[in-house]
């Protein structure tokens, strides 16, 4: 998938000092390209990127550097694997409220750069929301950091948000300062079937204005359904779409939603309802719904974004395209996987524009995720260039101007 | 609500305009008209300060737009003039945010004020930045959501501003600041172009530059349009007035309660010389010899709230509160909440000018900072008493004094650099939601590495790369054409958020 860091010179610094004397040696002698690597689960992100230079490494840079667990914040390096910052704030009764695919060998400085997020985004935020400081270093080794270590801060530009997402391309992530929250005592899902997408769609209208406060609201095509339930071991209905809704909070609270929801759902037409809460069960399917994006068997994966209220016709689009769909519903995200006939270029690049001028003409995305790397080449990326991109460009010459850092990653100019 | 000006008199006379000001001027007249400018002295003078009143300077002209394209002319004029401009909503923000360091253009955007939508299945709206905060939570009312960060200031404050600043206020603890509302903004450039960042739908690709842009105080461009997150109103509240003897058992009543796993929808203290002002102001019936007291709120379902509600009055009277008293009516909760957001209202009755800092340090060094702030005011012989977020650790120290005093003022000015620097060493920062401005400018360098500071300059320069869009602002080393260097000489009467 990705030959040309496969082909690159591997570095592992065992420090911030360390890494940031090599990236000036490098941007004063060599110049090869650097791209970053962690738990090396996202390197299909993004552009393709075509020359070998150095795969730089995080995972020398992995000590907590400061867990102060009364004031809910935690300063680790980006080289902590996500699965084990979770435990060491569970021994705190805490959690970074993110869902991070493929947790145990991911980095949480990985999960920064590409902005990951999973189901509990409706109910928490994406990371932009739980990153309060951070530290970078620029194409030259210049180490430079923004926000600190406390959860209200307004001093100096916002470069927290800027790096979160930014694909290491305006600098690499050394280490970050998030804010926490509470482990919720409980947690449940109510599964339902639904053979009606049109009662579906107002079923999660009204469920979106009810007094109920889900943590996720997450939307199957029958594929992803039984996948789901595969994966996680359920006995639940998956022959029609499925509306998962996730809850948390104290065991009352999510038992009081859970029956609110259930009649609701039964009022709008579901076919099946069924509540999950057994708690091995309800923890394997949150893990399900948050890895589905990274299932990487099919030829290609995208995710498209969209108002929330189109979510249903898109999903309807395209499993007319046959491509296997989950929604995070509320917030209009939908992850699809196109089916194994998208075997060529052009049949795959076929259906992503078909579903890609359907998302723009509701001012939504359509980005590809994973796909083989000449595919990325022929195929458009990102889409059409819309409002920022000059800043983009401004901002990535500003900090790498000679285009060290992960070249082709974002789109050029 | 913001501080008024002080008596502090400017002595600026108008200058006399060169050919290329009228020039300038007369195109200015052509983009907006004559009702749409303001260039006599005297009608300049209310626009040389914002709630920071200590630097004062008098924009040339000021100009009213009543929409973007209007923006645009009157940015373009100022580009082929070299003329520096700056934007304004209210002029309530705090640190000198839209002070027009070095003279020049102030475009107030106080006339674009119109909802354009509001979108309750998509959860947003589009609104103009002029719009005042409170009236976009009351154009909403009825329809089961509201706009969720709640300035002190939100009856007169405006969304451009609480974007340029990234505004907090009490309800910030479990909702989050501006930015994590802000969906997407439509910008003028420094150059007079036209670009939208993010948008109504999430995760557009690209870097984040809305929340690049949001708390960037009007540095990168002027915003002409804003798409703000609706967000449900809460089905019920619990709000609870907390007394303690000392401010000690307070503060360690908020780390257990937070301990717990509770996040309260807001956690305020009062100490002892503002619970004293506020109920002479308001007459709540606050106890007067209660050394603190929290108003602690928790908002969510019905059948979530009352158990919260039980488990943080248990933990308070652990941690020794004398009482822990509910507000059993709606009337109750808006008086309680009067008293809070009205504080700053009532301090006139303590001290002839005050002036408030804006530090924040971790939630647990509470105690040590409140001790220092303490001690400090007894060393300089200031008195200062404290109202402030409680939860997220945003202190708003309250230094008292009369301003006809120069010598006291040197102490209060040497008393809040001297708390401002303690907040740093105990971790934290010097502002948690007034913005650096040019108030705060002088601690930059000791919250980053000069490598750091070289990094927000470079996308400073990115962006603004003639320097004529807000000079002199957030960066010690942001280019400031014309820029004079104001002394310091006296601290402002400032209210806190």
């Amino acid at each position: 998938m990705t030959a040309a860091i496969e082909a690159s010179q591997e570095q592992t610094p065992a420090t911030q000092a360390e890494l940031c004397r090599f990236l000036a040696g490098n941007s004063s002698g060599e110049r090869l390209p650097v791209y970053p690597v962690g738990g090396r689960t996202a390197l299909s992100c993004g552009g393709a990127v075509t020359t070998p230079g150095i795969a730089l490494s995080v995972t020398g840079l992995n000590r907590t550097i400061e867990y102060p667990a009364r004031d809910m914040t935690v300063t680790v390096e980006a080289g902590v694997r996500a699965g084990e910052l979770s435990k060491l704030l569970a021994g705190e009764q805490q959690r970074l409220p993110i869902d991070i695919p493929q947790s145990r060998r991911a980095t949480i400085g990985g999960a920064v750069a590409t902005g990951v997020s999973g189901p509990r985004r409706f109910g928490s935020g994406t990371l932009r929301d739980c990153v309060i400081g951070i530290s970078a270093a620029d194409a030259e080794g210049r180490l430079y950091s923004a926000g600190g270590r406390v959860v209200k801060n307004v001093a100096g530009y916002d470069l927290c948000r800027l790096l979160t997402g930014s694909l290491g391309t305006l600098g690499i992530i050394t280490q970050i300062t998030f804010r926490l929250r509470p482990l919720p005592e409980f947690s449940a899902f109510v599964w339902s079937t639904w053979p009606n997408a049109a009662a579906l769609d107002i079923a999660i209208g009204e469920l979106m204005c009810s007094a109920v406060r889900p943590m996720a609201i997450e939307v199957l095509c029958p594929k992803a359904a039984r996948q789901i339930v595969t994966e996680s071991r359920l006995d639940a209905g998956r022959d029609d779409l499925v509306l998962a809704v996730g809850f948390e909070g104290t065991e009352n609270e999510v038992r009081w939603q859970t029956d609110q929801l259930r009649e609701l759902l039964h009022r709008a037409g579901a076919g099946s309802c069924e509540q999950i809460d057994q708690p091995e069960q309800v923890s394997r399917l949150w893990d399900a719904l948050t890895d589905f994006q990274v299932q990487s068997e099919e030829p290609l994966t995208f995710r498209a974004s969209l108002p929330p209220s189109q979510t249903i016709a898109f999903i309807e689009l395209c499993r007319q395209q046959e491509v296997t769909v989950q929604s995070h519903a509320g917030n209009g995200i939908v992850t699809g996987h196109l089916p194994d006939s998208a075997s060529t270029v052009e049949a795959a690049g076929r259906i992503t524009e078909t579903l890609r001028k359907e998302a723009v003409r509701h001012r939504g995305s359509l980005v590809l995720l994973n796909c083989d790397e000449n595919w990325k080449q022929q195929l458009s990326v990102f889409g059409e260039r819309g409002g920022g991109w000059q800043w983009d460009n401004r901002l990535r010459q500003s900090l790498d101007p000679q285009g060290l850092l992960n070249p082709g990653r974002m789109p050029a100019s | 609500m913001s501080g008024t000006a002080s008596s502090v008199q400017s002595s600026v006379s108008p200058v006399p305009p060169s050919a290329a000001g009228r020039q300038l001027l007369a195109e200015l007249r052509e983009i907006v008209g004559e009702e749409g400018l303001l260039y006599n002295a005297d009608e300049l003078l209310v626009y040389e300060c914002d709630g920071y009143v200590v630097e004062k300077k008098i924009p040339d002209v000021v100009v009213f737009p009543l929409n973007t394209d209007q923006v645009v002319q009157v940015v373009q004029a100022c580009n082929r003039h070299n003329v520096p401009f700056v934007p304004r909503g209210a002029g309530t923000s705090l640190a000198g945010g839209c002070l027009p360091v070095g003279g020049g253009v102030m475009i107030t955007l106080t006339r674009m004020k119109r909802i354009l939508e509001v979108n309750l299945r998509d959860r947003y709206a589009v609104v103009e930045p002029g719009l005042v905060n409170v009236h976009l939570t009351q154009h909403l009312k009825g329809t089961g959501f509201h706009y969720a960060p709640d300035p002190s200031s939100q009856g007169a404050c405006t969304i451009g501003g609480n974007v340029a600043t990234n505004s907090g206020g009490p309800h910030t603890l479990k909702y989050g600041v501006t930015v994590n509302h802000v969906l997407g903004v439509e910008v003028v450039t420094a150059e007079g172009e036209v670009l939208e960042l993010g948008g109504a739908v999430e995760d557009l690709p690209g870097y984040d530059l809305t929340g690049l842009f949001v708390g960037s105080e009007g540095t990168f461009g002027l915003c002409t349009k804003v798409i703000v997150r609706l967000t449900p109103d809460p089905e019920a509240y619990r709000t609870m007035l907390g007394v303690f003897e000392t401010v000690a058992d307070a503060t360690r009543a908020i780390s257990s309660i937070i301990g717990a796993g509770i996040i309260p929808a807001a956690l305020e203290l009062m100490d002892q010389g503002i619970v004293e002002a506020v109920e002479e102001a308001y007459h709540f019936g606050f106890p007067l010899d209660a050394g603190a007291v929290l108003l602690i709120e928790v908002d969510g379902l019905e059948v979530a709230v009352g158990e919260e509600a039980r488990q943080i009055i248990e933990l308070c009277e652990q941690e020794g509160a004398r009482e822990v008293r509910r507000a059993e009516t709606p009337a109750e909760r808006q008086l309680l909440w009067k008293c809070r957001k009205q504080a700053f209202g009532a301090i006139g009755r303590l001290s002839p000018s005050y002036c408030t800092q804006d530090g924040v340090v971790p939630r647990t060094r509470l105690p040590e900072i409140l001790e220092f702030i303490a001690e400090s005011g007894s060393r300089h012989g200031i008195r200062i008493v404290n109202v402030f977020h409680a939860g997220d650790g945003n202190i708003h120290p309250i230094l008292l004094f009369d301003e006809r005093n120069p010598e006291q003022v040197q102490r209060v000015m040497r008393a809040s650099d001297e708390i401002l620097t303690k907040c740093i060493e105990l971790g934290g920062s010097v502002t948690g939601e007034h913005g650096i401005g040019v108030e705060k400018l002088s601690f930059m360098s000791q919250l980053f590495t000069p490598d750091s500071i070289e990094v927000m300059t470079r996308v400073r320069q990115a962006l603004n790369s003639g320097g004529l869009l807000s000079p002199g602002k957030m960066l010690p080393t942001a280019g400031a054409c014309g820029m004079e260097h104001i002394e310091r000489s006296h601290p402002g009467k400032q209210a806190a958020s």
